[in-house]
């Protein structure tokens, strides 16, 4: 094991991996983006959305603006930052280390 | 207060202190950071953002604005909560990876300029004054609910603003200048608890949260306005449908088809440029850790926003049926309707708890607005004293001189703030802009989205990214976002006014664009390579955990080794 | 990615639009949400189940499969083009079968089957032929009996009791009825057995499939014996590749000259050198990970850009999901190495050499591409490593890495190299996706 050695990255292998984590990005993001443009803009393309009755007196819309988007963004939060560091952990650094040395850290 | 209330109260302030000695700090170092656990520590630091995030605009503004504008309002807490993904997406890890201090110094080191880290100074202290001065506002506001009267013969209003600024100020300035993690997660959990003891109490006196909305939604939306000095109810017009009345559960009540987006917009790319809430960053010990701070931020955000929003419809459901048994409450409402917005929480809390309950809700108030003034105020520091008057002013300056400049800048930044806040008064403009602290709130952010988001970003994605290209997309964002905005101001905000008010959806992309066409015909730093490196690569992070988990398996070794040489005696 | 997720996505959108304009716009009273809501759901699901057959294409008859002709593909520039067939082109013979032992496994089985004449085929031709008639049914030509066609397709046993079922040519034919089974390695149908009688009651069945089921379990075994020989092949040619002096020579040099002027970084080779080794001689098993063999792809590349500096230039192109794909292990290392060596080491000025990796979920399939813009490869040269003669050494590595290929997937992966003289190589891999 290079317990004391210098970690190190070479250009290419950081250009790759910030290519990568670019698409992923920018995928989640537009994702994101529809979701938060399409709450309030189904509004104005579907009467249903408004004038719905889910819980109680609250329309999808309401629903979704009161709490579904927040579980939405803590969702995609969470499936991007973990993509993310397994992308990084894959693309960048050295062979996946002893195992049991894994499970003590994450 | 009853006794139900008391229990739940106390309960959550055991707790809460539980928590905080749980959390307490026992040092600084990477390797502190694994031996506490690194869950904890990136749930501290999540907790630290949200006490620097939640401002009053974020206790008291939402659910005033959802109290006026019922569904609409409530793209105020959307977009707050939603600024993070971008954050999480685009600007946590390489932002904490390439190791700054502030966003105008990481900008100057990443272009290799210094007039960038001058003009992107310039941008951030003027969005430090329009955040803080909603912040005085609302304090204003609390301290005239709060303590009703004012000192000296000023207005409880001017009272209330002064009393906090100084305060704060002061402690900020002579205290010790330190914003530590752990203070500001400590105040964001008494202002998590005391929310979650009026939504406990208000949900256990029988609100009902769909057949609330369900009744609202039947009548149109009401609110009061001022007709000739004199205060009557005027059903709210519907923006979206021009023939019928706003209504609760539906939207339209304050902005129409394009507000929409474009407030939501605004709010979602301000988070990015926030330099208070993005120094914070720099405190986690990797960028795969700052990116996990940011997921829990989410989940905290998510949990008090919905919170909010539903002591907001609660305020409008139960305030009117409350006038009859409460008679304090003649004076602030007219006809069962809060004059100003902004008391719904407070009134919810005098309400279910008496004088205590107001108390706990004012209290929390100002915690969240002190808090995020503290937080704004050593950003301002930290950025006048190390950016400018360290590297520019007095390159030989010392430690102490450093620091009286920021305590320089602390004071006058403060007045100038509390300036501001006393020349508005928020009874004349409510009805001109209800919920004015949100609102305002707004501004600073739509200023944060326009000159300083789309720059972060191209500069951390983009290679081609150069000095003079951010130079020129922070001017044009930040002018095109100020005119814009008076624009928006003097046409007043119905149709396109509406989104020039929430400018960012135009002049982000705007900036962008400038951005990208002067960096292609500019050059790019010398050391490009390395600078890229230094953000993206994760070579510090594997270093510093490797590092750690060989001390960690070393302390282990040696307590085990410790350990059975005693059972062996 | 061709043919891929994309043009489904934008199909179903299209087609959602569609549903929309048709029920709410033009019809007049617009249709209720119902209506349009199982209109789009059926339309979506007849696309997305239909999709992938449509990009398999027509099902091509198992006869016409051997002969796929060459595809030609424009190539990067003007110039001398040519591109090759797949590499893996589907060879008979390959799965263990061979005439030689078929004719002596069929001898010996005669007097077991209680038949007359016993047939050993692959999936093209006759292999075997003993005992009565087997001046007519010879070997080497495809087999008469459509029973076989039959067999081979459905991977079950058929009865024969017709004659004019048996379909043989020659009248004075003596065979009378037959049974014929399928010979399998694991899933795969790679033969027959067949067993014929003189009689019109056919040879009993459970005997003949009871004895295939036998002859299958043993091709098994040889395949696993070839697989395990071929990975150890790959393995050691790797090593010798690797441990070859030339290039242990070089790096090791490149390291020596910079410990004077700039020790950190030959230190960091030192270490990406030891990496490199581990992983090369670690590898058991067939496949890894992907992001294991990007991890020896970039440690060679870090190597060899040290040795040549800025004359070879790198690029990686990676999808997310391909990561954590399954590819054949040491599979990727020599194809890159290959650009390098015969790409851009004979480069004045050197070149790029770029690696593309995508996944597509939708059609099952890994594609990783290696290209470079180096000498290309003469046209001579090319022909020659289509048709497997041994010759240029860039051919050897080529032919080992289809040959286990092929042994891994049967016929459903793509080898296909492209080259224009001095303009560079693209050689494309697409594998199934696991």
């Amino acid at each position: 094991m290079n317990g004391d050695a210098d970690e190190h990255d070479t250009p290419a292998e950081v250009d790759a991996t910030v290519r990568t984590l670019r698409r992923v990005a920018v995928g989640y993001f537009v994702v994101f983006l529809v979701a938060i443009g399409g709450v309030p803009g189904l509004t104005l393309v579907l009467d249903w959305w408004s004038q719905g009755r889910l819980i109680g007196g609250m329309s999808p819309s309401f629903v979704m603006a009161a709490f579904g988007l927040y579980v939405f963004f803590f969702v995609i939060g969470l499936a991007a930052a973990t993509l993310s560091t397994a992308v990084e952990s894959r693309m960048l650094g050295g062979p996946d280390e002893d195992p049991t040395e894994e499970a003590e850290h994450q | 207060m009853n006794t139900a209330s008391l229990v739940v109260l106390v309960s959550l302030l055991i707790i809460v202190g539980g928590l905080a000695l749980a959390i307490r700090p026992r040092g600084v170092s990477t390797l502190d950071f694994y031996l506490a656990g690194q869950r904890v520590g990136v749930a501290t630091n999540a907790s630290a953002i949200c006490g620097d995030y939640f401002s009053a605009a974020s206790f008291l503004g939402v659910a005033a604005a959802v109290y006026v504008s019922g569904l609409d309002g409530v793209w105020y807490a959307t977009g707050f909560a939603a600024g993070f993904v971008p954050v999480l997406l685009f600007v946590a890890t390489p932002l904490r990876r390439f190791g700054e201090f502030s966003i105008p110094d990481f900008l100057g080191r990443r272009l290799a300029s210094d007039r960038v880290r001058l003009v992107a100074v310039g941008v951030v202290q003027l969005i430090i004054l329009s955040y803080l001065v909603p912040q005085a506002v609302g304090s204003g506001i609390t301290w005239q609910l709060l303590v009703g009267q004012g000192v000296g013969g000023l207005s409880p209003y001017v009272t209330g603003v002064i009393i906090s600024t100084a305060a704060i100020t002061g402690l900020v300035a002579f205290g010790g200048m330190r914003g530590t993690t752990w203070t500001q997660a400590v105040q964001f959990l008494l202002l998590l608890a005391a929310l979650v003891w009026l939504a406990i109490a208000v949900l256990g006196s029988g609100f009902n949260y769909g057949t609330a909305v369900a009744d609202l939604a039947a009548e149109p939306l009401v609110n009061p306005v001022n007709v000739d000095g004199q205060w009557e109810l005027a059903t709210t017009p519907n923006r979206l449908a021009a023939e019928s009345p706003a209504s609760f559960g539906e939207p339209g009540a304050r902005y129409g088809g394009l507000g929409q987006f474009a407030l939501i917009i605004t709010l979602v790319m301000g988070t990015a440029g926030l330099p208070h809430v993005m120094n914070r960053y720099f405190t986690s010990p990797t960028g795969t850790a700052a990116r996990m701070t940011t997921v829990w931020v989410l989940g905290l955000a998510g949990l008090f926003y919905a919170l909010a929003v539903m002591l907001g419809t609660a305020a409008r459901a139960l305030i009117p049926t409350a006038v009859d048994e409460h008679p304090w409450l003649a004076e602030l409402t007219v006809d069962g309707v809060l004059r100003v917005p902004e008391h719904a929480l407070p009134v919810l809390g005098r309400i279910y708890g008496g004088e205590a309950g107001l108390g706990l809700v004012a209290t929390g108030a100002l915690i969240a607005v002190m808090s995020t003034i503290a937080g704004l105020l050593l950003a301002s520091a930290a950025s006048w004293g190390h950016d400018v008057y360290e590297r520019h002013i007095n390159p030989q300056a010392t430690q102490r001189q450093a620091v009286w400049a920021g305590r320089a800048a602390v004071v006058v930044v403060s007045f100038a703030s509390a300036g501001l806040a006393l020349g508005l008064r928020p009874e004349s403009l409510t009805a001109l802009l209800p919920s004015i602290v949100a609102t305002m709130v707004t501004w600073a952010f739509a200023l944060a989205g326009s000159a300083l988001t789309p720059v972060f970003i191209l500069a951390i994605w983009w290679r081609r990214t150069t000095a003079a290209g951010a130079v020129a997309g922070m001017v044009v964002g930040a002018l095109a976002a100020v005119a814009m905005f008076v624009a928006g101001a003097v046409i007043g905000d119905r149709g396109l006014g509406e989104m020039l008010m929430t400018p960012t959806i135009v002049a982000a992309p705007l900036a962008a664009a400038v951005t990208v066409l002067v960096s292609r015909r500019t050059q790019v730093p010398e050391d490009l390579e390395l600078l890229w490196l230094k953000m993206h690569g994760t070579a510090a992070d594997r270093h510093a955990m490797r590092l750690a988990r060989l001390t960690i398996a070393g302390v282990d070794r040696q307590r085990k080794d410790r350990g059975t040489g005693d059972a062996r005696r | 990615m061709r043919g891929g997720s994309l043009p489904l996505a934008a199909v179903l959108g299209a087609t959602w639009g569609l549903v929309y304009l048709v029920t709410q716009v033009f019809a007049d009273p617009p249709l209720g949400v119902g209506t349009t809501v199982v209109a789009g759901v059926i339309l979506t699901l007849l696309l997305t189940l239909g999709y992938p057959s449509a990009l398999r294409g027509p099902r091509v008859s198992r006869a016409s499969r051997v002969s796929r002709l060459p595809r030609t593909r424009r190539g990067p520039s003007s110039g001398s083009t040519r591109t090759l067939a797949a590499v893996g082109r589907p060879m008979p013979l390959r799965s263990g079968l061979t005439a030689d032992a078929a004719r002596r496994t069929a001898q010996l089985l005669r007097p077991l089957l209680g038949g007359d004449a016993v047939a050993i085929t692959d999936r093209e031709r006759v292999l075997a032929f003993v005992g009565p008639g087997e001046d007519h049914h010879t070997v080497g030509d495809p087999p008469q009996t459509e029973a076989t066609a039959r067999v081979l397709a459905g991977g079950r046993t058929v009865v024969v009791r017709q004659r004019s079922k048996l379909a043989c040519r020659e009248p004075n034919c003596p065979l009378q009825s037959a049974v014929v089974a399928p010979l399998a390695i694991g899933k795969r149908i790679v033969g027959t057995l067949k067993v014929y009688r003189v009689y019109t009651d056919p040879p009993a069945r459970d005997l003949v499939e009871g004895m295939a089921g036998i002859l299958s379990l043993h091709l098994e075994l040889a395949e696993l014996d070839r697989e395990r020989n071929l990975a150890a092949d790959a393995k050691l040619d790797a090593l010798r590749a690797q441990i070859n002096p030339h290039f242990l020579f070089n790096i090791l040099n490149t390291i020596a000259s910079k410990a004077r002027t700039d020790p950190e970084e030959a230190r960091q080779l030192l270490l990406r050198l030891s990496d490199f080794f581990r992983y090369a001689v670690r590898q058991d098993g067939h496949f890894a990970e992907f992001g294991q063999e990007y991890f020896f792809v970039r440690t060679y590349l870090a190597l060899e850009q040290a040795r040549y500096g800025d004359r070879v230039r790198v690029k990686y192109d990676i999808d997310p999901q391909v990561l954590t794909a399954h590819v054949p292990v040491l599979t990727i290392q020599p194809l890159v190495e290959n650009a390098v060596k015969h790409g851009l080491a004979d480069k004045l000025e050197g070149g790029t050499v770029t690696l593309k990796a995508r996944v597509d979920p939708l059609t099952r399939t890994t594609a990783i591409q290696v290209s470079d813009d180096g000498v290309g490869i003469p046209p001579a040269i090319l022909d020659k490593i289509t048709s497997g003669e041994l010759g240029a050494s860039v051919g050897v590595g080529l032919r080992n890495i289809s040959e286990r290929l092929e042994t891994l997937f049967g016929e459903r992966y793509r080898l296909d190299v492209q080259s224009t003289e001095d303009a560079g190589t693209v050689i494309d891999l697409r594998i199934p996706l696991r």
